[in-house]
């Protein structure tokens, strides 16, 4: 029962011509889409409200069966599964932890998923331990989730679905609502479960974030998907951020006007940006002032 | 989980006489069906009533809805029929007019069962029908002109409008209930997914009443509602019409004992026995339904 972090071989995520309908009406929310992902990836998912970035993400957990098509998820036909089925394979971390937490302590709280799929009690423990500690929540373990500060309630939320160590993550708008501390805490630990073989899924509206955390952004619009490159084409590509209405990180925009004509790169990050400027304005007069500038 | 899952019984818009009549002649009338309904045990005052109630239907232009809302009618009114024939609420002695294996069929209880299933045919059909064609600020708007104290008004309203915002919170909440793998039936899946909606629903009303104060709430003065509700001469006509109407038959009732017919209609062995048979395969249709849907889920 128990899930090891690697895959089975094959894709992570493959969605097949994957249409969905809603019952009541003839809302159409996903027209046809195909998405192939590989194990260990970290990707984004961008585009509008309404472009059917939830309802794609809410296929790989089989909360939603696709009304036509296929979603293939670590080697398993979600149409054949319940959510319960493929919750050891997919994580769905929700956008507001309110939504998730009801146990008396952090630890509880904690041990529900992974309870949940039939792991052992002794391996429980062990994983729960080692989510306090990836996440940093030691004080926090004997809390009343809805007693600790809105943050922390984010990272409990977060730690109980990782402590089900699930192959595949999907966070929903991690940034919401989070200070920019919480929000860089959460940028590390979406680079640190990819480091460990997990493959994360973003869906988010906060560019800067996908921009620093993923290496493949896929953009939606009008329920399909209309682009699947890396952050750095996507955001250096004016005509198609225009037509989704969505807007670059604010530093790519300014690489795009400035050092971009002149050959520098389509920065991602205030980093990247200022190390070119500086390697320019080096070129001058060569102080060390670069470094003191980017931190 | 669709987001357009509002109540099953709401207002359907629409400009038809019915709507435009004025909500407390309407509620006078569903408050003297109610008490005419439990005052009578006449049968055909009680059909009367519901087939009065069904005729208002299409001209409210409520048909269909209010016909998908009194399904709920067919497990209360099978099993209430059925039982009633083997166990009739009224006194003893009672007379057997068919046997069916080791059950007896009595012939009082079929006289009773209908009255009992008229009273609620009559009274839920009539109320159904104002549910759907009264949009819910009118009511409370007349409410106001009646004196009713405006912060009560104001919190029977909130409470409505509250209940579809909760219905969509319980379907998100136990989407991720199910996403952490919890199994979605039995005991063990009250806690996971009632603590949050409690907590959210606390916490809702908590930011709602200090945004209620951010502008102004309680503050004196003569609230003025953005519906208008108008009492026209023909609304009150039709109030005292109602009135008039239930208190006449209400009181020939009372004074002639309920005015129960149940000497003067006998019923034909045949047809109580084909009243039971319906009435019993009904209801262990609606519960063997209901007990595969479940395990389904």
């Amino acid at each position: 029962m128990a899930e090891t972090i690697q895959g089975q071989g094959g894709l992570a995520i493959d969605v097949r011509q994957a249409r969905y309908v809603y019952p009541s009406g003839n809302v159409v929310a996903l027209g046809g889409v195909d998405l192939a992902v590989e194990h260990g990836e970290i990707i984004g998912i961008i585009g509008q409200n309404g472009s059917g970035k939830t309802t794609l993400t809410k296929l790989f957990n089989g909360l939603l069966k696709p009304t036509s098509g296929s979603v293939i998820i670590n080697g398993i036909d979600t149409a054949k599964r319940t959510v319960q089925q493929m919750a050891p394979h997919v994580g769905y971390v929700f956008q507001n932890p309110n939504h998730q937490l009801f146990a008396r302590t952090v630890q509880m709280e904690l041990e529900f998923g992974p309870r949940n799929i039939g792991v052992p009690e002794d391996q429980i423990a062990e994983r729960v331990a080692e989510a306090v500690e990836f996440f940093g929540l030691q004080e926090f373990v004997e809390e009343h989730p809805y007693r600790v500060s809105f943050p922390v309630r984010k990272l409990v939320g977060i730690a109980s679905i990782v402590a089900m160590r699930p192959p595949i993550i999907i966070f929903d708008e991690p940034s919401t609502g989070q200070d920019h501390n919480t929000t860089h805490i959460i940028n590390g630990l979406m680079r640190r479960l990819r480091e460990q073989g997990t493959t994360v899924v973003c869906v988010s509206h906060d560019m800067p974030l996908l921009a620093d955390v993923v290496e493949r952004v896929i953009v939606m619009k009008s329920t399909e998907i209309i682009a699947d490159a890396s952050p750095r084409e996507v955001f250096a590509d004016k005509a198609l951020m225009a037509r989704t209405n969505l807007q670059a990180p604010q530093v790519t925009e300014i690489a795009l006007e400035t050092v971009v004509p002149l050959g520098g790169p389509v920065a991602l990050t205030t980093e990247e940006l200022a190390a070119d400027i500086a390697s320019r304005a080096g070129s001058k007069s060569k102080t060390s002032r670069s470094s003191a500038t980017v931190r | 989980m669709s987001m357009q899952a509002a109540l099953p019984i709401a207002m359907i818009p629409g400009n038809s006489i019915i709507h435009r009549i004025n909500p407390l002649a309407k509620l006078v009338w569903v408050v003297g069906y109610v008490v005419l309904a439990f005052s009578t045990q006449n049968i055909i005052i009680l059909y009367s009533m519901a087939a009065f109630a069904l005729l208002l239907a299409p001209i409210a232009g409520v048909t269909r809805p209010l016909l998908k809302g009194a399904l709920i009618l067919v497990p209360v009114g099978s099993s209430l029929l059925a039982l009633q024939i083997i166990a009739p609420a009224v006194e003893r002695p009672w007379t057997i007019v068919d046997q069916l294996g080791p059950l007896s069929l009595y012939g009082d209880g079929v006289y009773y069962g209908f009255v009992l299933l008229g009273r609620i045919v009559a009274s839920l059909l009539l109320a159904l029908i104002m549910v759907m064609t009264t949009h819910p600020s009118d009511l409370f708007t007349s409410f106001a002109k009646l004196k009713v104290p405006y912060t009560l008004n104001f919190m029977l309203a909130m409470t409505l409008q509250l209940i579809p915002v909760f219905q969509r919170e319980v379907g998100i909440i136990m989407s991720a209930q199910k996403s952490r793998g919890m199994k979605g039936s039995g005991f063990s899946a009250v806690l996971p997914s009632f603590v949050p909606v409690f907590v959210g629903a606390i916490e809702r009303v908590q930011q709602l009443s200090i945004s209620l104060e951010s502008r102004g709430f309680g503050s004196n003065g003569i609230k003025t509602s953005y519906r208008q509700v108008k009492g026209r001469p023909s609304d009150w006509v039709i109030g005292i019409i109602g009135v008039l109407v239930v208190a006449y038959l209400s009181t020939i009732s009372i004074m002639r004992g309920t005015w129960s017919l149940a000497t003067e209609i006998t019923f034909s062995p045949l047809f109580v026995l084909v009243t039971f048979l319906v009435a019993a395969s009904l209801f262990a249709c609606v519960v063997l339904a209901a007990v595969l849907f479940s395990f389904k889920k």
